[in-house]
């Protein structure tokens, strides 16, 4: 039995096709990613698969559970984390893990176990009695993560669940995360942030204009795009003109500033090196470092989602 | 097989009674004292009574019937229109949506916080009544099944309109103003029915404030329009009707 099966999903609203017939499934114990631009459908695929919303056509399972026709037992085994923090400013933290355990059923003696536990691992247990409106961004992301981990779900939808953190909040989180696969529970990401699903999932689904683009192991992905290659550099001493200069060199597809460092996008690295050296060597610039990098997932997400990069930020084309 | 189902029914029924109850507590705890829901459910029906009770020669104590009556109305109605637009804005309704629970669980939690915030604000016209007024109560009995089941038909009501797809407070109040305020003036509140023209005496039968204010007329005076028996059918319709226009329009709406 599969976690999550998805078959020819349709969604519309009015003449507009949000979701266009798809399907995939997501194994039992797997992290799975779910990524694509605005408006690509992520969202009202989310909202199907947690019974929200209802399909204009075709199925999807949760556990066997026929979402639709089965929905509530269906959402028992889900534990749902909104891409809001969305947990109650006039209650207190143990009593928003408390409401949370009674809409799932969780009996009393297990709840109030549960929290305890919960609360201690995304370290809020000293401020349990202290009202959620009180809370840094930060702590209500963790108190919304525990809230939705209360009745120890086999599934967990994670929507955006490090956007805009601060560091400590976002290393408990993946640490959560981490432990909560480890113990085998099956978990839909979705994220704005590709390396965080690079690093995170065992598959991701890109999706565009309501349809799958590619599906598949993060490595995988990057296989289908060898062409994009990079090399990351940086010099002594940076100047205003250098990232144009730069990407005006022979087989330079496309340049880029990160902080000190200059990406170059190329599809032959050892021209682009040896251009970059003359190039140092012409404006009395010293190396300080040169790595050629493969196509990262960011690149298979561009290439796919039909997005292009202009300088350091990424715009929609269509 | 037969006693699995019912172990199974009996059990799905007991998680939805619980859910409903945790929704209806979570509202008691955040919303009973915010300063609009005072205002909607205890001020305006007080001012209001004031407004046409002051200068009639009248005795007060025989006005507290009328003032239960619209109390009951105005309180009931008032959590859900503001906690539900709220919930949407910060997005803790979804949280509700998406809970292994039943759209009627849902409807039935956030109308029983209306529903007990009301019975608990009109005690206030009651005690008013008893220890003011030495107004005399005929049958008790029936003037607690008439203020629970008006307290509930109303709070139903409530969370009937807050299911417009709006996360602005205003909106659904002023939705929903347009439904109280006529109906506290052909329920026979303040006119009696009876004086009515016939147009007016058949606006009354469709206004569930007119078999609520009936039956709490009897429970003081043991007079009425109708029997308790009928203003009991006639409310536990009313609160059918808009439960299940409730359910059906938060289904439609979630789309």
């Amino acid at each position: 039995m599969q976690a999550i099966e998805v078959s020819h999903l349709i969604k519309k609203f009015g003449s507009l096709t949000a979701i266009n017939d798809i399907s995939f499934s997501v194994d039992v114990g797997e992290t799975f990613g779910f990524l694509g631009p605005n408006g690509a459908g992520k969202t009202t695929t989310i909202r199907i698969l947690t019974g929200v919303s209802r399909p204009t056509s075709g199925t999807a399972t949760i556990f066997g559970h026929d979402i639709e026709h089965d929905t509530i037992a269906a959402r028992q085994s889900m534990g749902i984390v909104s891409e809001n923090s969305n947990v109650y400013d006039d209650l207190t933290a143990w009593q928003n893990m408390m409401f949370s355990a009674e809409l799932y059923h969780v009996g009393r003696k297990e709840r109030e176990k549960k929290a305890n536990e919960l609360l201690k691992k995304f370290e809020l247990y000293e401020r349990r009695n202290d009202k959620a409106h009180v809370f840094s961004k930060g702590m209500k992301r963790r108190l919304t993560l525990a809230m939705g981990l209360v009745n120890s779900p086999r599934l967990l939808f994670l929507d955006e669940p490090t956007s805009g953190l601060d560091v400590q909040s976002n290393l408990i989180i993946r640490d959560v995360v981490a432990d909560l696969v480890h113990e085998g529970v099956t978990v839909f990401l979705t994220t704005h942030n590709i390396e965080e699903a690079n690093v995170m999932c065992d598959r991701v689904a890109i999706i565009n204009k309501g349809h799958i683009v590619a599906i598949d192991a993060p490595e995988s992905l990057k296989k289908t795009i060898q062409s994009v290659q990079s090399i990351e550099i940086s010099f002594d001493h940076n100047s205003a003109d250098q990232l144009d200069e730069l990407s005006h060199l022979s087989m330079v597809n496309e340049a880029q500033k990160a902080g000190d460092k200059f990406k170059l996008y190329t599809e032959d690295h050892s021209e682009v090196i040896n251009a970059v050296m003359a190039y140092a060597h012409t404006h009395n610039l010293k190396v300080i470092s040169i790595t050629t990098l493969g196509p990262s997932l960011e690149d298979v997400f561009i290439r796919l989602t039909g997005l292009q990069r202009t300088g350091e930020k990424i715009h929609a084309i269509d | 097989m037969p006693s699995t189902d019912n172990k199974g029914l009996a059990k799905r029924l007991s998680y939805e009674i619980s859910a409903a109850w945790a929704i209806a507590k979570k509202d008691m705890r955040i919303y009973y004292f915010k300063p609009n829901i005072i205002v909607s459910g205890l001020f305006f029906p007080l001012f209001m009574f004031l407004a046409f009770a002051i200068g009639k020669n009248t005795p007060p104590g025989t006005l507290i019937p009328g003032l239960i009556s619209i109390t009951l109305l105005f309180s009931a109605s008032s959590i859900e229109p503001v906690s539900i637009p709220i919930e949407r804005r910060v997005k803790t309704f979804e949280r509700l949506l998406s809970a292994p629970i039943s759209l009627y669980s849902l409807v039935t939690g956030e109308s029983l916080s209306g529903f007990l915030y009301s019975l608990g604000i009109a005690c206030l016209p009651l005690a008013v009544g008893v220890f003011m007024f030495g107004t005399p109560i005929m049958n008790i009995s029936i003037l607690i099944i008439s203020m629970a089941l008006t307290a509930f038909c109303f709070a139903t009501l409530g969370t009937l309109f807050a299911a417009y797809p709006t996360e602005n407070v205003g909106e659904v109040m002023s939705i929903l103003n347009t439904v109280r305020l006529p109906l506290i003036f052909i329920s026979g509140v303040f006119i009696p029915i009876s004086t009515m023209p016939r147009i007016g005496q058949q606006i009354a039968l469709v206004s569930p404030l007119t078999y609520g204010n009936d039956m709490i007329e009897y429970a003081y005076t043991g007079k009425s329009l109708f029997s308790p028996l009928v203003d009991i059918l006639a409310l536990i319709i009313f609160i059918l009707i808009f439960q299940v226009t409730a359910n059906y329009l938060y289904k439609k709406f979630n789309e």
